[in-house]
């Protein structure tokens, strides 16, 4: 079976499963893959095919493209997709410029710098959701059955799970993301030298892979919670929406959880810190470890998770 | 079953009585409260994210508010203000945006045009059922914060009346924007842009998260004559003793006008909307 040509169809797929169509010889060996898949490598696979990280990387912006052509077809959809994701920052600028217009100050931080830290949660958002929107959609696979699809596909099931949809509205967080991103950093006077440039964006990166990482481990979690929608992915989404206010202002054992237990804070607040403050050298050597801890964790329990896995026998 | 009657062209049995013809309607309402109860677990974690957002408030305002003052809102004021929010955010939640929308996108809504029910009225019953489970939650959180040192300086009977009203309005306001959006779901087909931009209209204009007199004057005033201000700030304002008087009766007044006038328009746009509805066979 040629590569991708199952998916690139051109029709839109707006329930976002990908093409289906196996030729009959090529069931077998799709099936013995998928055991090989289920434990977590593709060692077992009988073609020798492999998966170079370059062909998961062709593969994953191939199956992004479908479903963007897909999406692409409801045009009014696109709109309100991204209306809705610049209504909703616009709201937490509205709710930051009134409390500012009160207060010079929020215990030490001031307006621009929390708008570096705004910018840089929405930063993670929408990547998150522009990228790896599939994610949201593991309770969703497993309540309908949709997984055993993907188990018998010769592609790793992460990979296929992560890219089985696009979220539109990432573009529009984006957006809205660098902008405020881009204006706080203008308007707080940040001493750029080439190790804060470098730094800074080391961190940035870290941000967004700590914040794709907690979402999929939050959402694996539906391998346990048999629930059509990732309602504890929301609420642990929501609990993160917290660190878009300086960590400062919590109590303690809420600093201490969104920082350790579930490390949010370094998303936006620790870069933003480091930045436009403190210059500690622990955050800049912190945070990339975070990150690669955060991305093992995940996909550690998602295969824990697919591991689990019974199908709903539909 | 003996309110049937047999109708006298088409023999078809119709009830008479209001408790007859509001049977099928309490039937709704008990099924939902049902399967609400059945999915505990995602009402709970439904729950958690909305207390999210009240710890995220309550935080910053406590900051804000312990290095300068605010005439009428003091601490305890804008604590139990936030608390309306939380309740109004709290009230009308549950998969509410789902069941309005599911429907239509999926077409179920052809085999709702056969019932002998009214059909924004059997979503309303469905509303009322979920919510026995979202008021219990609400006074849970009020009962949490009340041990936790939350003081509340009660107003005199009249006010509490008015905001009992008011807190009442809240639901049927609510509905009905929520019911009018999901109708825009004949239009498009995805719902959850639609949710977002709803959600965000709200919090904002609502005064949920900011009371409107802080916001700038020209959106503030504004806000007060919209109908999302009848889904938090004025109970809020009248439970914690800002809106007094006949100002507090006008927002009152303002709140019934909206929560009557939308549901008329949601009638209207359920007519208009029909008409986009297209059944396949099947």
């Amino acid at each position: 079976m040629s590569t991708g040509t199952d998916i690139s169809t051109d029709a839109p797929d707006p329930t976002g499963t990908g093409g289906g169509a196996f030729g009959s010889e090529d069931w077998a060996g799709a099936n013995a893959n998928a055991n090989a898949n289920v434990d977590g490598d593709s060692a077992g696979d009988p073609y020798g095919r492999g998966h170079s990280p370059l062909r998961i990387l062709r593969l994953y912006f191939r199956f992004l493209g479908t479903h963007f052509r897909g999406a692409m077809e409801y045009r009014a959809d696109f709109w309100i997709m991204m209306v809705a994701a610049v209504l909703t920052q616009a709201v937490s600028v509205v709710v930051l410029t009134a409390i500012f217009r009160l207060i010079p100050e929020l215990k030490d931080w001031t307006f621009w710098p929390i708008v570096i830290m705004f910018g840089m949660v929405t930063l993670g958002e929408g990547v998150g959701s522009l990228c790896f929107e599939g994610m949201w959609r593991v309770a969703w696979l497993i309540n309908q059955g949709e997984l055993d699809y993907m188990l018998v596909r010769p592609y790793p099931v992460l990979l296929q799970v992560t890219s089985s949809e696009i979220g539109l509205n990432g573009l529009g967080n984006i957006t809205t993301g660098a902008a405020m991103l881009v204006l706080g950093i203008l308007h707080s006077s940040i001493h750029w030298t080439v190790a804060t440039v470098v730094v800074g964006l080391i961190l940035l990166v870290s941000g967004v892979t700590v914040k794709v990482a907690i979402s999929l481990a939050t959402n694996s979690a539906s391998f346990w919670v048999a629930s059509p929608s990732p309602l504890f992915a929301m609420a642990v989404h929501q609990a993160g929406e917290l660190t878009r206010y300086p960590l400062t202002l919590f109590p303690s054992p809420l600093r201490v959880t969104l920082t350790v237990a579930v490390p949010f804070a370094f998303i936006g607040f620790f870069p933003t810190d480091f930045l436009t403050g403190s210059h500690a050298l622990w955050i800049a050597l912190v945070t990339p470890a975070v990150a690669g801890y955060c991305l093992l964790m995940a996909v550690l329990i998602f295969r824990r998770g697919m591991l689990r896995y019974e199908s709903t026998g539909s | 079953m003996s309110a049937l009657v047999a109708a006298p062209q088409t023999g078809a049995v119709t009830p008479v009585g209001l408790r007859a013809r509001s049977r099928p309607y309490r039937a709704i309402a008990r099924a939902t409260l049902r399967s609400v109860l059945a999915f505990r677990l995602q009402f709970a974690l439904s729950l958690l994210s909305v207390l999210f957002q009240l710890v995220a408030m309550l935080t910053v305002w406590h900051a804000l508010l312990s290095a300068r003052s605010i005439p009428g809102f003091t601490w305890p004021q804008m604590e139990a203000y936030l608390l309306v929010g939380f309740s109004s955010g709290t009230l009308v939640s549950t998969m509410s945006d789902f069941r309005v929308s599911y429907r239509i996108r999926t077409g179920q809504v052809a085999l709702d045009l056969v019932k002998p029910v009214d059909y924004q009225s059997a979503r309303l019953a469905e509303t009322a059922g979920s919510l026995v489970t979202e008021l219990a939650s609400i006074c849970f959180v009020w009962a949490v914060m009340l041990a936790f040192g939350l003081r509340i300086a009660l107003p005199p009977t009249p006010y509490l009346a008015l905001f009992a009203v008011s807190f009442a309005l809240i639901a049927l306001l609510k509905f009905s924007v929520i019911y009018l959006t999901g109708l825009l779901c004949f239009w498009t087909k995805n719902y959850v842009g639609l949710q977002w931009c709803r959600l965000a209209v709200t919090s904002v204009l609502s005064g949920a998260v900011v009371p409107l007199s802080l916001l700038p004057h020209w959106l503030g005033t504004t806000a007060q004559w919209l109908p999302f201000a009848g889904m938090s700030s004025t109970p809020g304002l009248i439970l914690i003793g800002d809106a007094t008087g006949w100002y507090a009766v006008r927002l009152v007044a303002v709140q019934l006008a909206w929560a009557i006038a939308l549901w008329l328009i949601a009638r209207l746009a359920w007519r208009g909307a029909l008409r986009q509805l297209t059944i396949h066979g099947g």
